[in-house]
């Protein structure tokens, strides 16, 4: 169903597509990304500490996480003509093959302003423990409607 | 080594470790100081490649009948096609490739889509550091500019440096 600003409020939930993370999605994402950091492709490397971290393994890309919280909200938005203004997000837990996570949101409020009007909305991904990977907010735009024909 | 895949650019470096003692480390990253990079012209091939990878299905995107009759009359990347855009405009001695760099977290602020054809070029620097709970922190800033010299989005992330 397509949303309205009008109708929209707080606590309303967006829900992104459930993704399947496998070495091999993590190798197609070094290939889009051209992110080619070890961190997501070498085993050897990984077994090492990084400062006081050690990972146990390759890690899906933080901005895959990124990615898909971007697919959900332009999925959300593109119906009804608004647009993806703004997402900050934060890595909370690695990732790794096997896992599968989900973008998930929730409407924090709105807002109008001198020429437009915004909705903020929370977001996480979450893994297949409901465990969450990523936190962050986002700001899509609700252009107010110009002369309409 | 890995060759990147044809639907990028083809003389794109995907071994990180190559050239990598010429990079700069936590100690040598002047905050203020802008960072080297490169234009990149951007493909509809790229946008296509980047789109599987996050399974991404929007016809804006991939559709280009359905972009054309579409709010931007055309095809365009997803807004965070600046994932892919970060490292093609980034020459390989530069610190953001060092293997072992970690990703903290990002924020972007968009204003319009890129397009397929787009010359897209960035202009980015450190913009901060600091020292946390033992760990080397670098503060970098990011903005795209397309080949008319619209902003396309703009954006803020940190990154734990490798020791």
């Amino acid at each position: 169903m397509t949303v309205s600003f009008d109708q929209l409020k707080a606590g309303d939930g967006i829900d992104g597509p459930r993704f399947a993370v496998s070495r091999e999605s993590i190798r197609l994402f070094c290939d889009g990304s051209l992110d080619y950091n070890p961190l997501h492709l070498d085993d050897e490397y990984m077994k090492g500490n990084f400062g006081k971290t050690n990972f146990g393994g390759i890690i899906m890309h933080g901005m895959n996480n990124f990615g898909l919280l971007t697919r959900m909200l332009t999925d959300w938005a593109t119906p009804p003509s608004a647009i993806h203004r703004r997402l900050e997000t934060r890595w909370l837990k690695p990732v790794r093959p096997g896992d599968t996570i989900q973008p998930t949101g929730i409407i924090k409020s709105k807002q109008v302003t001198t020429k437009s009007r915004w909705v903020l909305i929370d977001v996480m991904v979450k893994n297949q423990n409901g465990e969450q990977v990523a936190i962050g907010e986002a700001m899509v735009e609700f252009p107010v409607a110009t002369a309409a024909a | 080594m890995a060759q990147a895949s044809s639907a990028q650019s083809a003389d794109f470096e995907t071994d990180f470790w190559k050239d990598a003692t010429s990079r700069k480390v936590w100690d040598e990253i002047v905050p203020g100081e802008p960072r080297k990079t490169l234009p990149y012209k951007l493909t509809q091939e790229a946008i296509a490649l980047f789109c599987k990878a996050v399974g991404e299905t929007n016809p804006l995107y991939l559709d280009e009948a359905a972009a054309k009759a579409g709010p931007y009359g055309g095809l365009v990347a997803p807004p965070s096609i600046h994932i892919l855009l970060m490292f093609a405009c980034t020459p390989t001695d530069d610190w953001m490739r060092s293997p072992g760099t970690v990703n903290a977290g990002q924020s972007w602020s968009y204003n319009i889509p890129a397009r397929p054809g787009d010359t897209i070029t960035l202009q980015a620097r450190a913009l901060d550091k600091f020292i946390r709970r033992e760990r080397l922190f670098v503060v970098h800033d990011n903005v795209f500019f397309n080949q008319h010299g619209d902003v396309i989005c703009s954006g803020r992330g940190q990154t734990i440096r490798p020791m």
